[in-house]
């Protein structure tokens, strides 16, 4: 038993000692990529702010040697990796790690508020065409709630879950008079919601308060990204199983995704910042230095900083 | 005298090595389950087990206040408790179960005006009340901007103690709860093992008590035995190829749901089952059955009164390794129950086991490691507790028989 | 089992049932059997769907996009090359050799350690100790795969990345082949341990007091005779284990850091695996990219079952000690 408790610490300790130890930061070491998988919505506008769109579904343009993670996985991989680069979106940064200046502009909501932080996508939505409802009172209420992403209210909802909203002036108490739906008691309606998972945190608080205030409607979530938003209302599988009411996209509408009058528009910006580890001497990247990073013109950190 | 001293360091040596290599299972038991405890506990607490996941809103209105409140800010409340003497309400910051910074409601004094606030969604609810622990999400004014949770504690009240009215107060329950995915779990357990057992139970019986030995029985057999080899994501893209279509098309269904993932756990469960039931089977003696036949019962009744209740025990055990497999298997699941968290649960929609529900939170935006981590611990209590029952279940049979 | 009938044929020839129960006892039969059918007809069923579903990027042109071709698929060392949705050039050859190597080096690390705690358990420890590491061995088997990949991406991540500056070598956040290898072993530890130990335990007394009888110290016996012994029932424990490891998907998506193209043999680089592979991405439900995941279920099922033949074939050769 007691050679038991001896060999137990002794492995405990060598572990330790393994984990231990700090050193400088050193320039010279490579640089290592992390980015999402190409499904996803924050890859697309992050490839799209730094100019390199063709990379947004293309793995094999991004330099060797880079790590697919999700949203979680960059930002505790970059606590982690002192020589890793990767990116999320504004509401998920913390202290943690460092995020960087984009053309010298700090990615703040102030700054993205004020035009000045240019990495940024837009959150866009999408209903079905207004005569393709299955009934009124769904369509009603849909058309509640996109009115109601434009009032302080929804622009209040938008700003605590760390995206920016565009200005609005109308609260909706200034506007409900209009939305006679909202007085009845909708418990039994429900409404499908979906398409960009980037969207789901913000659409589930939207919906979470917008419901009460329309009759207790009832809102159903199936975030299965940006591509689908459109597809579900009024592409190729609006009538399928997975049809929604309003669908999401966290990036413009494509040229192939152009709804009738009066369905699309958007609903908040959203600001993507790349991060690095906190002992990174960098402060400071322009888009053609991420460019050249993803595409791996830059291979150490010491050709970026000189 | 040499030699066998040599011999002697030798044995000892050897002796250390496996004493070393069994202290790594413990190490390494011991290191997950620190892990999971340094990071998931702060979290654990019957709330957590009760709340919902999504909070419920609610939006309170206030006109004409007339007379406001004169409670000196109590003793009880820290100076992290903010506090404003015209509204008699103190304000808190902490991180909700999702590491996001809310505000929460820490004291109302009884002279509160804020209890005059009415429900502007339904006015004719007279028992609309703001409460201790409630979340205020913002406060809207009439002719300035909103004071919003991610501004603080401290801004909220100075910017609410500043006014003598306000539009609106929208405040929440604490959302991030887990009730919804323990249920879907008990659900998933239920409906599985309603699957799973009889079918299992049956297909032992049979091979046990009437196939006869010879090749089909054995290609039968190994047909079963093949699945135990399968992974789990196989059999979620079958659940995702076959169970989900086939629930979508007969049941109200529009998507994978809790009745597709336990048909897929069933599938995986079968061969366990199915081995475990036979093998208690086996057990029962011979005697039994003969004396039973002799007595003159059928073969299919003296299965059912004599060889089957014999066997229980076996079963129960098998039962109780089955739920502890559900309560684990995520690859499956997220192919053929979906990764939507829920509140309303219905064995028709999707839904998130425990161990889905992790898997919905790591991968998320923002990710969610600590409330991750109290997940786990749960699961592993909930394991450690199935363990133990089946130690005692089968020492009780062992004493019986 | 005849021995049972015949009596079973006896006793009816004795007495003579009504035919109501007769019918019941039928049905009842029916009704096993057709359990036992839909038991053993599963296999087929997943064979069948996922072909069914894994096929098409082969035989069919995928929208417009073309058909996969399957001998670049299966011997291809980048996953994709062009965009998602719209390239039909994908390999999985690289994810292969990345999956075989894993679970192999999973195996060694995981196999001496837990043929050695088994025999510590089995024939050392005092019985007090045994109990508790067997109740140690049920938990660690019973962890479930999600905990043990949150652990893996909060420790073994760190341990891994930190080891690899101890070599001076720069990992990706210790996103590599050793992380995934060790969280591998980790989660094959318990199956190898728990078999393993059964296969000793087996081991006829009679070959023990032999080896005893004849001057052996008793640790010798241990080691020479017993572990000898059993090694056919240990080798079907890592059997199990690799199987286990192959198959493994959420815990190692989370640390492999998956790699697109391959394939890796160096241990601090990135890596992916095949059920790594299925799990990333999948988001849309319709689309080359959602079936091409079918595709590599079917690769991953060959390879499993390839696996699985060769190292029988191997038991067979080396393992003529049967033990049950």
């Amino acid at each position: 038993m007691k050679k038991l408790v001896l060999l137990f610490s002794l492995f405990l300790t060598g572990t330790l000692v393994a984990c231990g130890g700090a050193q400088e930061w050193d320039s010279s070491s490579n640089i290592t990529l992390y980015t999402r998988d190409t499904s996803s919505g924050t890859r697309a506008g992050f490839m799209s702010g730094i100019g390199f769109d063709e990379a947004a579904e293309d793995d094999s343009l991004l330099a060797d040697g880079f790590v697919i993670k999700d949203n979680t996985g960059i930002l505790t991989s970059m606590a982690t990796d002192e020589y890793g680069i990767g990116y999320i979106s504004l509401a998920s940064l913390d202290n943690t790690v460092k995020g960087l200046q984009f053309d010298g502009v700090a990615p703040t909501i102030a700054n993205v508020i004020n035009n000045t932080y240019g990495l940024k996508r837009p959150f866009n939505y999408v209903t079905r065409s207004l005569d393709d409802f299955a009934n009124d009172t769904e369509r009603d209420i849909t058309l509640a709630f996109i009115a109601f992403l434009q009032t302080t209210d929804g622009a209040d909802i938008v700003t605590n879950e760390g995206a920016i909203p565009l200005s609005s002036s109308e609260s909706w108490d200034d506007i409900k008079a209009d939305y006679d739906i909202c007085l009845q008691d909708n418990s039994a309606v429900t409404i499908k919601f979906g398409g960009s998972d980037s969207i789901e945190k913000i659409a589930l608080a939207l919906t979470a308060a917008f419901a009460p205030k329309c009759g207790n409607f009832v809102p159903e979530h199936d975030h299965t990204g940006s591509s689908d938003g459109f597809k579900r209302t009024q592409g190729s599988e609006k009538d399928g199983d997975n049809y929604k009411h309003v669908g999401f996209a966290s990036r413009p509408f494509k040229d192939t995704e152009v709804g009738t009058e009066g369905t699309q528009g958007q609903l908040a910006w959203d600001a993507i910042v790349a991060i690095v580890h906190l002992n990174n001497e960098v402060t400071n990247v322009t888009p053609e230095d991420l460019k050249k990073i993803y595409r791996g013109d830059y291979a150490t950190w010491e050709q970026l900083l000189s | 005298m040499s030699m066998s001293s040599k011999r002697k360091r030798i044995d000892n040596l050897l002796q250390i090595i496996t004493y070393g290599a069994a202290s790594v299972a413990v190490i390494i038991l011991s290191l997950i389950v620190v892990f999971v405890f340094k990071n998931g506990s702060g979290l654990i607490n019957l709330d957590l087990i009760t709340n919902d996941y999504h909070a419920q809103y609610y939006n309170g209105g206030i006109e004409n206040v007339t007379s406001f409140s004169n409670t000196p800010k109590p003793n009880i409340l820290t100076e992290e408790d903010y506090y404003s003497l015209k509204w008699g309400i103190a304000l808190t910051d902490d991180i909700d179960r999702e590491g996001k910074p809310i505000i929460i409601v820490s004291y109302i004094a009884e002279d509160s005006p804020l209890y005059q606030m009415y429900d502007k969604n339904n006015l004719d609810n007279d028992s609309f009340a703001i409460e201790v622990e409630n979340i205020v999400q913002s406060i809207k004014f009439y002719d300035k901007d909103s004071t919003l949770s991610i501004y603080g504690a401290q801004h909220m009240i100075n910017e609410l103690d500043a006014e003598s009215e306000f539009r609106e107060m929208v405040f929440t329950s604490l959302g991030g709860g887990i009730r919804g995915s323990l249920i879907t779990t008990l659900y998933t357990i239920g409906l599985t093992l309603l699957f799973a057992l009889p079918v299992g139970i049956f297909t032992a019986i049979y091979l046990n008590e009437f196939a006869k030995k010879n090749r089909l029985t054995n290609i039968i057999r190994s047909m079963i035995e093949m699945l135990t080899g399968v992974p789990s994501i196989i059999f979620g893209l079958m659940g995702l190829a076959v169970f989900v279509p086939l629930t979508v098309r007969y049941t109200p269904a529009d998507s994978a749901n809790i009745l597709s993932g336990s048909l897929t756990l069933a599938v995986i469960l079968l061969p366990v089952i199915i081995r475990s039931t036979e093998e208690s089977l086996k057990v029962v003696p011979d005697d039994f059955r003969f004396a039973s036949l002799a007595l003159g019962a059928n073969s299919t009744q003296t299965t059912f009164k004599v060889v089957l209740p014999s066997a229980l025990p076996g079963i129960m055990t098998a039962t109780l390794l089955a739920i502890g497999r559900i309560i684990g298997e995520s690859a499956a699941l997220i192919f053929a129950i979906g990764t939507a968290i829920k509140d309303d649960i219905s064995i028709f929609g999707k839904s998130t086991t425990l161990a889905v529900h992790i898997w919905s939170l790591l991968t998320d935006e923002p990710a969610n490691i600590e409330l991750a981590s109290t997940i786990s611990l749960i699961i592993l209590m909930i394991v450690l507790i199935l363990n133990i029952s089946v130690k005692l279940l089968s020492r009780s049979y062992l004493k019986r028989v | 089992m005849d021995f049972i009938k015949k009596q079973f044929g006896k006793i009816k020839d004795l007495f003579h049932f009504n035919s109501k129960k007769e019918v019941v006892d039928f049905i009842i039969k029916l009704f096993f059997l057709i359990s036992t059918i839909v038991s053993a007809s599963f296999i087929v069923i997943i064979i069948v769907f996922i072909t069914k579903e894994g096929i098409k990027p082969f035989v069919t042109d995928n929208g417009g996009i073309g058909s996969v071709n399957l001998v670049r698929f299966l011997t291809g060392t980048t996953w994709l090359e062009g965009t998602a949705f719209k390239s039909n050039l994908y390999s999985v050859g690289f994810i292969i050799i990345n999956t075989l190597y894993i679970s192999l080096l999973s195996l060694l690390i995981a196999m001496p350690i837990g043929v050695l705690t088994a025999l510590f358990i089995a024939k050392i420890a005092p019985k007090r100790l045994s109990e508790i590491l067997r109740t140690v061995i049920e938990l660690l088997a019973a962890i479930p795969s999600i905990v043990y990949g949150l652990f893996g991406s909060g420790i073994i991540l760190v341990f891994v990345y930190n080891l690899a500056k101890v070599f001076g070598v720069q990992s990706p956040g210790g996103n590599s082949v050793l992380a995934t290898v060790l969280v591998l072993a980790l989660m094959i530890l318990p199956t190898i341990t728990a078999l393993s130990e059964v296969a000793i335990r087996s081991v006829e007394k009679d070959i023990e007091h032999g080896s005893l009888a004849l001057g052996a110290t008793k640790t010798q016996t241990n080691f020479k005779v017993v572990l000898t012994s059993a090694k056919s029932g240990i080798f079907s424990a890592s059997i199990l284990g690799i199987g286990r490891a192959l198959g493994e998907a959420t815990a190692v998506s989370l640390v492999a850091g998956n790699a697109r193209s391959g394939p890796t043999l160096s241990f601090f680089q990135t890596t992916s695996t095949l059920t790594s592979t299925m799990l990333q991405g999948l988001k849309e439900t319709t689309g080359i990219d959602y079936d091409i995941r079918f595709s590599v279920g079917i690769v991953l099922m060959v390879v499993i079952l390839l696996t699985n033949a060769g190292l029988n074939f191997v038991k067979k050769r080396i393992g003529n000690v049967h033990v049950k």
